[in-house]
């Protein structure tokens, strides 16, 4: 019980096999009392929720809903360890998705035909998938974009690991081979199990990210379609996303969608809404290039699974269109050049500066604050965070509304992980080296996300170039939202036996080295 | 006046109480102490709803 | 039944992805076009001065380099792809065209050149990646067409002075549908109660149209042609049931065998090596451009589960339950490689509708690259046979 940072033992607050941790930490007078305040806001949104007798419904009816009752430890494990401004950083990110998470599920659930079946409400809807840039969402300040597939089984794995496995087995059961991603796999499982919320005017699924999600999208859009009457428009966004010839084919697509929303739903394309949005998306882009750039000195600010949640979130399912968002960027760089000229460090001892490449393992994604506690690596930056920093059209002439549609062409098909994971292997290989050299890491943790194809595909020449850049390479793998495949702890085995036979180093904190929480949520 | 110190004393006494209840349940992790019982009775909910499970 | 003339000879050519057809090609001063992926245009490899040989890896053996680079995940036929690369085994290519048709073939090919594993001494050589459309519409046709011209018609003719024309494209066509033609009409002896040719022995006229050069092998499709006019059909017992094959990369001659073996004819052939709709012939008009119409025909008929739009997902099944009732099918197999993400998603969905909305009795199985003679397989087809057996014992019930 300290208000030092490091002083805690951070592993004796996980009981041996048990779901929740024993107690919560003590920061400190100041930093408890502000860990406690944000802790009553997230009990108040939880509370608001609930209290709407649709939310309650939809909580007896959907399976996944029951990973929302571990929401206050979701941002517990976000923030083991954190003092002052990094503790409000790190509140200030995770307080803001839970308030639009639990704003998503009040709309699926307000549209839903099973729950609230507000007719009108479900004609402004357009659903969206989880794997997809809602940038066409943009122009359309009267509709609302909803993914079925963030709550049922993106943010659900992240708040329980155990959270797909019903659903994967489900897809199994239905003869898909057990190979393919667990993300579109547990998609699917939800479609096949009834257990989705149905709503809207019309759909847009995306090919983004990969050959999988593409192909379960098939399967779901059929049962959207044929049986609840929901029309489907398919955006497919070119895979060779650096090449000048595929920009017409994507901007093409997005004229398309933009037209199939509008017969669908009866809305007009708002070119002032749409160039609002894409200045906050600038705004937003211009604070994580900051934060890119404090990463690359000794005293990194915003980094590591805080960084990696907020910009998938930021930038894929937000994409300027919330303006809460805009004050959060902000607020965060604040909080970050505060931190930064004081040389705050958020671990007592940085013995480690890492790059995070390939997909993160979600049942798993507080696996790099662990990566700081126990073993002093600085996770600078990940592979996901490092999106498309492109400055995008945001005044309103002519000449921009025609620039305006390759901009979110070009958002599109640099949708996070596909920007690096497709393309051709220079934006996957090539660029992660370019990276290592300009944030000075000395190690790079490469997630094997073992149903990956795309990543696992360059396996053998991360291994070669790592090898002939003398960087320590150290694999990491995980099957995403599967945990019976590689646990919890044999993701952090993977570096322990790294760090102590390759690096001959002895954990920071011997207390988080081994961990019982195969159980846990 | 004494009226007025009286009420702001409640007022003191319920808010501290209210604090010192919610510090309790905050610190010692009972929230998600109290939800972890609730998780499994939920799952047999759930497997009793009858679906419309197909591809 | 008397064995073809030229059966055996096919089959040593295609034990080798260097095949003495494809020397003889060069030494006439031809260029060798190594392409992967059914939705590469091939008549456009074809052109005057070039010819494609699509890459396969017969005879594979370890593919341990492979896993290596690429992991025991990705699907067998890139793994064993790379391999032979990795062993020199296509340095006889002069260049290496490929779609970005799945994650697991563009990963192959982009090892195959960070690794310079072809093209030494080659000063022409290069390796192209086309990006292909993944629906059905307009859009996805001007892309296709921009795309062949920057990514193959473009390069063969900076590297290799090759006449990229309309004239020549045409003439390639024209080639092309003479080997389509010739085996189109020979798989027409697969229908009916007494077929004059076996699955197996089509799928090797086939395979050779992809691996060899064309115009070295039409002679012998012609001789073949003639062959099975009067060559004696087989007895209508001979087999116990007939079955289309819908997959994608077979081009492993043993896995027909083992399903012919067990019982089952294959009567059509709908895999990515097969001649539905591989070997469809283009048919050109003089109004507009071949390119485009290449192009159209090829996204058209398209049969890749990569395309996602929901009429050609739909066409999909629909093509698969046409060609059971047109080569009059007993049931289907689809089969998956194992690792293949597109197919492991078509086979499931393909194989629930076949089953359940067109009535059709179907196997699901999945696969590695080279089967040889599995008797886990041999097994399961087995007793497909034998269900279907029963089902029509019972009064033809195909259901369930």
């Amino acid at each position: 019980m300290a208000k030092e940072i490091g002083a805690d033992r951070l592993g004796d607050f996980y009981k041996d096999g048990g779901k929740v941790r024993k107690r919560r930490e003590w920061r400190g007078l100041r930093d408890t009392m502000y860990d406690y305040s944000r802790w009553l806001v997230i009990m108040g949104t939880l509370a608001k929720f609930v209290m709407k007798p649709r939310n309650v419904k939809a909580m007896f009816r959907y399976r996944w809903m029951a990973n929302y009752l571990a929401v206050p430890m979701m941002v517990d494990r976000h923030t083991q360890g954190l003092r002052g401004e990094y503790l409000r950083m790190c509140h200030t990110e995770q307080d803001l998705i839970i308030d639009d998470v639990a704003k998503l599920l009040d709309n699926l659930f307000r549209g839903d035909r099973r729950i609230g079946n507000d007719r009108e409400f479900s004609k402004k809807v357009v659903l969206v998938d989880e794997n997809e840039m809602t940038a066409v969402m943009m122009g359309f300040p009267t509709l609302k974009g909803l993914s079925r597939e963030t709550p049922s089984t993106y943010v659900s794995v992240l708040l329980n690991q155990h959270a797909a496995e019903h659903y994967i087995d489900l897809a199994q059961q239905f003869g898909l081979a057990g190979d393919v991603c667990p993300m579109p796999e547990a998609e699917l499982g939800v479609s096949i199990d009834d257990d989705a919320p149905v709503l809207g005017a019309c759909a847009i699924q995306c090919n983004t990210t990969c050959d999988g999600s593409l192909l379960g999208n098939g399967v779901i859009s059929r049962r959207l379609e044929q049986e609840d009457g929901i029309p489907v428009f398919q955006l497919a966004a070119p895979l060779r996303h650096r090449e000048d010839d595929v920009q017409e084919y994507a901007a093409q697509e997005i004229r398309n969608a933009i037209a199939f929303i509008e017969k669908h739903t009866g809305e007009k394309w708002d070119w002032k809404h749409y160039f609002e949005c894409a200045r906050r998306v600038n705004v937003a882009t211009e604070c994580r290039q900051e934060w890119l750039e404090m990463n690359r000195t000794p005293y990194p600010q915003v980094f590591g699974s805080n960084l990696a949640l907020y910009t998938e979130t930021n930038y894929m399912a937000i994409c300027g269109k919330i303006p809460e968002f805009e004050k959060a960027d902000r607020k965060l760089t604040e909080l970050a050049r505060q931190a930064f000229a004081k040389k705050k460090m958020a671990a007592k001892e940085y013995r480690h500066r890492a790059i995070i490449w390939g997909v993160q393992s979600h049942y798993y994604m507080d696996f790099l604050v662990w990566l700081l506690n126990c073993w002093g690596i600085v996770p600078l930056t990940d592979m996901l965070s490092m999106v498309s920093t492109r400055r995008i059209a945001e005044e309103d002439t002519p000449e921009n509304r025609e620039q305006a549609i390759y901009d979110m062409a070009w958002l599109t098909e640099n949708m996070i992980m596909r920007n690096r994971t497709h393309g051709g292997y220079r934006v996957l290989l090539d660029e992660l080296w370019e990276f290592t050299q300009q944030f000075n890491a000395d190690m790079v943790i490469l997630w094997e996300h073992m149903s990956c194809k795309a990543l696992d595909g360059m396996h053998g020449l991360f291994e070669d170039r790592a090898r002939e850049l003398g960087i320590n390479l150290v694999w990491v793998s995980h099957d995403l939202f599967d945990p019976r495949i590689i646990s919890r702890q044999g993701v952090r085995d993977q570096i322990n036996n790294y760090m102590r036979s390759v690096m001959r180093e002895e954990p920071l904190d011997p207390s988080l080295e081994v961990l019982h929480d195969e159980e846990s949520w | 006046m004494a009226v007025v110190l009286k009420v702001l004393l409640i007022l003191a006494l319920v808010v501290v109480g209210l604090f010192i209840l919610t510090f309790t349940v905050y610190i010692f992790n009972l929230d998600m102490k109290l939800t972890a019982l609730i998780e499994p009775w939920l799952l047999k909910h759930y497997d009793k709803i009858e679906r419309d499970t197909h591809l | 039944m008397k064995d073809l003339k030229h059966l055996y000879y096919f089959e040593n050519l295609l034990q080798e992805a260097n095949n003495e057809l494809i020397r003889q090609a060069q030494e006439e001063g031809k260029v060798c076009v190594a392409y992967t992926c059914e939705n590469t245009p091939e008549p456009l490899l074809n052109l005057p001065g070039a010819f494609s040989v699509r890459l396969r890896a017969p005879r594979t053996g370890s593919v341990d380099i492979a896993t290596y680079y690429l992991t025991s995940f990705l699907c067998e036929y890139s793994r064993a792809l790379l391999e032979r690369a990795i062993e020199g085994g296509f340095n006889f290519a002069d260049c290496v065209i490929t779609p970005d048709g799945c994650s697991m073939m563009n990963r192959c090919i982009e090892n195959m050149e960070l690794l310079k594993t072809m093209g030494q001494g080659k000063e022409h050589f290069f390796f192209e990646y086309m990006e292909i459309p993944m629906k059905g519409d307009e859009n996805g046709l001007n892309l296709y067409v921009l795309q062949c011209r920057n990514h193959i018609l473009k390069p063969l003719a900076e590297h290799y002075g090759i006449d990229v024309s309309d004239a020549a494209i045409r003439q390639a066509v024209a080639q092309h549908n003479r080997v389509c033609e010739l085996l189109r009409a020979i798989g027409e002896y697969r229908k009916g109660d007494r077929p004059a040719i076996t699955g197996y022995e089509f799928h090797v006229l086939t395979l050779a149209s992809y691996a060899c050069p064309k115009h070295l092998i039409i002679d012998k499709l012609e001789e073949t042609l003639e062959e099975l006019k009067t060559r004696e059909p087989l007895d209508s017992g001979a087999f116990r049931a007939r079955v289309v094959l819908v997959g994608s990369e077979v081009d492993d001659l043993d896995f027909i065998k083992l399903v012919e073996d067990s019982g089952a004819f294959v009567c059509a052939d709908r895999f990515c090596y097969g001649s539905l709709p591989g070997r469809n012939p283009i048919v050109l008009n003089d109004e507009e451009d071949a390119l485009t119409q290449i192009c159209r025909q090829y996204q058209q008929r398209g049969q890749c589960p990569r395309y996602m739009d929901t009429p050609k997902m739909n066409a999909r099944r629909e093509y698969v339950a046409a060609l059971a009732k047109e080569y009059g099918a007993d049931g289907i197999i689809y089969d998956q490689m194992k690792f293949c993400d597109p197919w492991a998603y078509e086979k499931m969905l393909g194989a629930h509708i076949l089953r359940e909305e067109f009535g059709y009795p179907v196997l699901a199985v999945d696969r590695p690259y080279a089967i040889a003679s599995s008797g886990q397989m041999r097994t399961r087809v087995q007793a497909f046979v034998e269900s279907i057996e029963i089902k029509k014992l019972q009064g033809g019930v195909q259901n369930g």
